[in-house]
């Protein structure tokens, strides 16, 4: 009965192993969230960080409307569920259940005997607080019982139970104080498969219930994906992926997630991609395979992968390969497969092949392949057969960081184009360049971020299609028949795209955001977005009108600025004793929170970058380039003034992310 | 194999970790020198007068018990600690002399208190360290906008989360008077002449290392220690493999499937365990002794009494000491072998079952491991314990004094030798100085062992 | 066939054989772990007391006179008194010395504070100290504070000692999961309440051990009580048997048996405790 607000939780042993990365997450009232990862990849440790088991070393958790984290676990109104039940081995599952309750005290008003309230001289009633009666206890322990099913048991004592009854219990000794937050960590991982399903839907069963939020901790990711409203993939402390079981199973963020998600494992090979005229030669390696696709199924690979020199990894689940001979005959992406062996599962057969005719088909290699087939066919093993693929279904990940190259919300339009004398020409469209976009005729690559293409301009576009992907809108437009991306979050935008008469709008293009290439080289970067500066913090006391006062200042380079409440109380927090006093941060700012001012900050003007619009200047405190919003060209010495309500801190020493 | 690595990597990371030790300091000091740099004008206060920072901070409660501490502390060291503590490193001035009728200085007496003095001192100060983290404490909260701990919360978190400062104050206290303070006086005799002619009245005085090289080369000493030393050695090795390999193959034979009513075979042993040490000690001596049952079959058979534990009986008595010692500790050891090997996965048996293996080969390989690896901390212990066991020759053959040795006999361990000179003999600088080497010794063994086992190592990773 | 035949032939044979040899073994144990005790008790009904009047192992006259004497003739040797001081001591040091042996156990289990490293491995060390070279100076201590000949400061020390051994306990410990204790915190219980109400009734096996081995070492100790009782009246019973002599056998023997016998019949009673305690404690996993 409340909502979760997690913001840059990490977890710090003193040994420097952080075992939870800057984890963010807002988690709304039941919600039933999955926290889903192998072995030690802080699952555990975020979710014990919440019940108060584990200190919280830097961050800011809040459940419902109170930051909870100096609090106690009792005093946090979470319950939890342990992996090993945890029940009280020399109690009866009654004292089990009421044991919490006894701990507890509840609020009441002062009674005589007969329980009429006493009233005191102004004829109030009078607040105590006071224990659960044997009464009341029994009511609720019944209560959760019967949801539960083991009023029966109440009398016995946990090693009288099998597992599937301890869980329940356990489950009881949780709902029966009403939490606000369920927490469960790896519940159903000490019971037998079909026990475990079971118990599986009794507890989603129990989440509808009790309209309660859940968190539940598990490896399995079978369980994530039945259970979960909301699934999270962590790995080594850091969250992969946090989305919803359909979109993770489609739309998966990286190829851990591709390959956590799902059984069995997705299929990995690796490749190469090239664009050739309007459509896209994928290469596998260590195999004769070789499929065209048109380029309109991968307009959202990103174009550095196109040149078909780059290996990256093509990911196929198993359900979008077949062997089914009219899907095979219809489909134009064929690969050769030697089936090695196959397992018969009722409904369905696995079966094992290799795209390399000289591969075995059981190891894990980059050549083995599962298909999934309908039930009990048979396929002779060591013959080849022609195998389709979905193409709509590819998954495409860099070999090295492992990321998905052909995101749901594409970064860049890459667009070829040619300036010239003050103007860049695309598309068949010729835009005035503003005076910052300063560069020598010819042609360039343009990396035209997709949040950088914005309604209202002077360049006719047509709407193909919108998608409105995780709070944000895609949509793909096309501009002289050639299709550009454009990303808005901004709710005005949205409604422009979405509503636009005819399908039709213009656009424009914001230029501080676009990069240009030439042989591979930047020569026009983007304006950074965020402007680091390094600094420290102090207090400092003084007196007015015979009050002392503190005040608290971000100092950077030697200039203060006053912080406000909210970031020097966050700054507090994340830090123990006087460490807020004696450690380095990092201050970031967007442009438009520093201004040029007669005092702060001094700054060394570099240039002014003109962007038509907008003017930013570009300057040196010390060894740190800053761009800061200007109004007019400025030169020489400036002094800048950041506005530090809207800093955002990060501590060097520990790479933590404050505000 | 694998344990003689470890061994060698232990010691070759021994360096490191020495090179370790300025880096480890200049950590540990890094809490002090930012109390020093940082700290505002009511922590030097507390620095001053011990809770005069809580005071002016407000914490009453705390400020105040700091204060008392403060005086009852220079109340104490103005009463008796200062002479105590001067009592210590002059161990006495004034001879006393009972013809004159003088009072004099007891020098033993003198090195009790001033070292109960010391602990005194080291105790204050820590009580004064906290004082001063105390009080930084509450700056540094002040400073951050938190809220001080304070006197009520720290009360109450006595039954909570600092619990254990709660239940160890009585044991620590305990074991520091009981425990740690005789340790720590015997490791003082050793440097002073106490013993022989100098008790008091006489006056003790500092010697240095004296005693260690009398044990060691002095012709009184030194050939008794060293065949005493080799005696003992083979001893603790041997008695301890027979109890435990004889313990482990009973618990193994009681747990047989073939045998029936275990319960009845295994109170033998069990009635063995229970009897109180020195009875059994004092009953095999009257059974070996000359007019015991054994000499007396013997006469009988015509021969003449044997003296089993005589003078001249060296390997007889020390045969006799082994069994006898077998006698008393292999039930114990079955019984902690009977306890580990219900743990012990019967799948893993029958698995090896079905590979063939032999009953020998099942032992070698799964048992043995397996007890091994869960009782390494008592073997250690029992090591220690039969290194040091006292209670067999001392009720065996008394105290006898042998050619060759001094103040000792040929079955004597180091610490009955140990017990002879310094509680009958009163050599006790002397004694002193052999239960530091004694210590010395089986600190280094079972230190060693201690660290390389897996228990140590694992000792985290359970939760 | 034949082969095979003489093969279940032979298996059988060996198993017969086997548990033939077992049972052999078996009684041969039983007979040597048994002996010396019944020859004890035997003992104790020779009807003069004296070594030399023994035929081998058996007496020559059975009679109950040594108990007679034993509980009668107090004169030299007060038996009672010494049994009653025994006991006296054995239980004030079982209780002390269990409540701190428990209670350091549960710290060093549970608690992870600055100081738990240093303390175990300094009680580790301190364990390696033969144990009675500190008695010279728990002796001194001991006419220092006034505590010579009074069974209070055996007391002390037994109790104070106690705790450095507890590094069984603190293995039983360790095998209760520590997800109990998040439990009944999230619970809302204090760490004091988790060791009252779920740990003390979790660890019967390790307290009945516990107590069991702080009873036994005062009941059976002589050096420290040697040491630090003087008057024959206030002696403990290990003490006062040591200073019989041969021809005083039988009253020795059936002094033995009176002081056997309690914690005899103890031990069986507790004696699976004895064994989960003891494994429990030891196996570390």
């Amino acid at each position: 009965m409340a909502n979760l607000s997690l913001k840059h939780i990490y977890k710090v042993y003193p040994n420097g192993a952080k075992a939870v990365n800057d984890f963010n997450m807002q988690i709304s009232d039941k919600e039933f969230i999955v926290f889903v990862g192998p072995s030690g990849c802080g699952k555990s440790t975020t979710l014990r960080m919440i019940a108060g088991l584990e200190a919280i070393t830097a961050g800011e958790l809040k459940i419902g409307d109170t930051v909870v984290n100096g609090m106690e676990p009792k005093d946090r109104d979470i319950a939890m569920v342990f992996q090993n039940y945890a029940l009280y081995p020399h109690m009866t599952i009654f004292e089990n259940i009421a044991f919490g309750l006894r701990m507890r005290k509840i609020p009441d008003v002062k009674r005589d005997k007969d329980g009429k309230p006493v009233l005191d001289k102004n004829g109030n009633e009078i607040p105590v607080m006071r224990k659960y009666n044997k009464r009341e206890l029994t009511e609720k322990v019944n209560e959760a019982a019967e949801i539960l099913g083991i009023t029966d048991y109440l009398k016995r004592k946990p090693k009288e139970m099998s597992g599937g009854q301890r869980q329940r219990v356990a489950l009881g000794r949780a709902i029966v104080r009403q939490p606000k937050v369920m927490l469960l960590d790896e519940p159903l991982s000490n019971l037998d498969a079909k026990l475990r399903t079971q118990m599986r839907s009794e507890i989603v069963k129990l989440h509808k219930k009790l309209q309660t939020t859940f968190i539940y901790v598990t490896h399995d990711q079978v369980e994530a994906m039945t259970m979960g409203t909301r699934i999270v993939v962590m790995k080594d402390g850091f969250v992969k992926q946090i989305d919803t079981p359909k979109n993770l199973y489609k739309y998966p963020a990286n190829k851990f997630v591709a390959g956590f998600i799902g059984t069995p494992q997705m299929n990995f090979f690796q490749g190469t991609l090239k664009k050739d005229g309007d459509s896209v030669i994928i290469d596998f390696k260590w195999s004769d395979a070789k499929i065209t696709v048109p380029y309109s199924k991968l307009m959202k690979v990103k174009p550095q992968y196109l040149d078909g020199t780059k290996t990256v990894y093509i990911g196929f689940r198993a359900e979008d390969i077949t062997l089914d001979e009219k899907a095979v005959k219809a489909c134009n992406a064929k690969i050769k497969v030697r089936v090695s062996h196959s397992e018969e599962l009722g409904t369905e057969t696995l079966v094992y092949g290799d795209i390399n005719m000289d591969g075995d088909g059981f190891e894990e290699t980059s050549t083995r392949v599962i298909i999934k087939s309908a039930g009990f066919k048979d396929y002779q093993p060591d013959s080849v057969y022609e195998a389709a693929l979905n193409i709509d279904a590819v998954h495409l990940f860099d070999i090295d960081t492992e990321e998905n190259i052909m995101p749901r919300l594409p970064e860049y339009n890459y667009v070829d184009c040619t300036v010239n004398s003050g103007k860049v020409e695309f598309y068949g469209q010729s835009v005035a360049l503003p005076p910052a976009l300063n560069c020598a005729d010819g042609l360039y690559e343009m990396l035209l971020p997709a949040e950088a293409v914005k309604p209202g301009g002077g360049i006719p576009a047509e709407i193909i299609s919108t998608e409105n992907i995780n709070g944000k809108l895609l949509a793909t437009l096309a501009v002289d028949g050639k299709k550009l991306f454009a990303v808005t979050g901004c709710l005005v935008d949205m409604q422009k795209l979405t509503q636009a008469a005819d399908k039709k709008l213009n656009i424009a293009i914001d230029f501080k955001k676009v990069a240009l290439r030439k042989d591979g080289k930047e020569v026009i970067s983007p304006m950074p977005l965020v402007n680091g500066l390094n600094g420290t913090f102090a207090a400092e006391k003084s007196k007015e009108n015979g009050n002392n006062i503190t005040r608290y200042y971000l100092i950077i380079n030697g200039t203060k600025a006053e912080a406000p409440e909210e970031i020097y109380k966050k700054m507090f927090a994340a830090t123990s004793g006087r460490k807020v006093y004696n450690s380095a941060y990092r201050y970031e700012w967007t442009p438009y929170d520093i201004a040029v001012s007669e005092n702060g900050i001094e700054a060394e003007v570099i240039e002014t970058l003109d962007y038509g619009a907008e003017k930013f200047v570009k300057c040196a405190v010390g060894e740190q380039i800053l761009f800061v919003k200007c109004d007019n060209a400025l030169n020489g010495k400036i002094r800048l003034l950041p506005d530090a309500g809207k800093v955002s801190v990060v501590e060097t020493e520990r790479q933590i992310r404050i505000v | 194999m694998k344990a003689v690595a470890k061994c060698k990597n232990f010691f070759k990371g021994l360096p490191g970790k020495f090179r370790a030790v300025p880096g480890k300091l200049s950590a540990r000091f890094a809490g002090a020198k930012e109390i020093l740099t940082q700290g505002n004008g009511k922590v030097t206060a507390s620095m001053l007068v011990m809770g005069l920072g809580q005071l002016l901070y407000k914490q009453w409660a705390k400020g105040i018990m700091y204060l008392f501490v403060q005086v009852a502390f220079i109340v104490y060291f103005i009463l008796t600690g200062a002479y105590d503590l001067f009592g210590f490193f002059t161990l006495g001035l004034r001879e006393g002399n009972a013809w004159y009728g003088i009072e004099g200085d007891n020098s033993v007496v003198m090195l009790i208190m001033g070292i109960l003095a010391i602990l005194i001192i080291i105790f204050y100060a820590a009580i004064y360290i906290s004082n001063i983290k105390d009080v930084y404490r509450i700056q540094c909260a002040k400073d951050t906008l938190k809220n001080p701990v304070s006197f009520r919360q720290e009360a109450a978190a006595l039954l909570d989360k600092s619990f254990h400062k709660t239940a160890l104050a009585l044991p620590v206290a305990g074991v520091c008077v009981f425990s740690i303070m005789p340790i720590v006086f015997m490791i003082f005799i050793a440097f002073t002449n106490y013993g022989g002619k100098v008790v008091p009245p006489a006056l003790v005085s500092w010697v240095g290392l004296e005693n260690f090289g009398k044990i060691l080369t002095l012709g009184q000493f030194a050939p008794t220690f060293f065949k005493i030393f080799g005696w003992n050695m083979l001893w603790a090795v041997l008695s301890t493999a027979i109890n435990y390999l004889a313990g482990l193959g009973l618990a193994l034979l009681l747990n047989k499937a073939c045998v029936k009513a275990k319960a009845i075979w295994r109170a033998f042993p069990i009635l063995a365990y229970a009897i109180p040490g020195f009875i059994t000690l004092l009953g095999f001596k009257f059974m070996f002794s000359y007019g015991g049952p054994i000499n007396y079959y013997i006469k009988l058979a015509g021969g003449e009494a044997v003296g089993f534990l005589g003078l001249d009986a060296k390997w007889t008595a020390r045969f006799i000491g082994l069994a006898v010692n077998a006698w008393i500790s292999i039930p114990s050891t079955m019984l902690l072998a009977t306890g580990i090997l219900s743990n012990v996965n019967t799948d893993l048996y029958e698995a090896a079952r079905v590979d063939g293996a032999s009953a020998w080969k099942q032992f070698i390989k799964i048992t043995l491991p397996y007890v091994l690896f869960a009782t390494t901390p008592v073997l250690i212990s029992q090591f220690i314990g039969n290194f040091n066991n006292f209670g067999i020759f001392y009720f065996l053959r008394g105290g006898l004094d042998m050619d060759g040795y001094f103040l000792a006999s040929d079955t004597d361990l180091l610490i009955n030798w140990l017990y002879r000179m310094s509680i009958d003999n009163n050599y006790y600088s002397i004694g002193a100085a052999i239960s530091l080497i004694i210590f010395i010794i089986t600190s280094i063994i079972s230190l060693t062992v201690y660290v390389l086992s897996p228990s140590y190592k694992q000792e985290e990773t359970f939760r | 066939m034949n082969e095979a035949r003489a093969k279940v032939v032979k298996a059988k044979t060996k198993k017969v054989l086997n548990i033939l040899i077992t049972y052999c073994i078996l009684i041969v144990v039983a007979f040597i772990f048994f002996f010396p005790c019944l020859w004890l008790i035997l003992a104790s009904f020779s009807k003069s007391g004296s070594i030399y009047s023994f035929d081998g192992f058996f007496p020559v006259e059975y009679g109950l006179d040594a108990f007679k004497t034993l509980f009668t003739d107090t004169v030299m040797y007060n038996y009672p008194q010494w049994f009653k001081n025994t006991l006296f001591i054995a239980c004030m040091s079982c209780i002390l010395g269990t409540v701190l042996t428990i209670l350091t156990a549960y710290c060093m289990s549970r608690f992870r504070f600055k100081s738990r490293k240093a303390m175990m491995k300094t009680t580790l060390v301190l364990g390696m100290f033969p144990s009675f070279m500190g008695t010279i100076a728990v002796y001194l201590m001991m006419t220092q504070f006034n505590l010579i000949n009074q069974h209070w400061g055996l007391i002390l020390i037994y109790s104070a000692q106690a705790p450095m051994g507890y590094m069984v306990q603190k293995g039983f410990f360790d095998t209760i999961p520590y997800s109990i204790d998040e439990a009944a915190r999230i619970d809302g219980a204090s760490n004091f309440t988790v060791f009252v109400k779920f740990i003390l009734p979790l660890s019967k096996p390790i307290l009945v051990y516990t107590a069991l081995t702080a009873f036994t070492w005062p009941w059976s100790d002589f050096i420290l009580p040697k040491m630090l009782l003087i008057d024959r009246d206030y002696y403990t019973v290990a003490v006062g048997l040591m200073t019989l002599g041969e021809t005083e056998f039988a009253r020795f023997a059936a002094g033995s048996i009176f002081i056997a016998i309690p914690i005899i019949v103890l031990y069986f009673c507790l004696v699976k405790y004895m064994i989960n305690g003891m494994a429990a404690g030891a196996v570390k996993e």
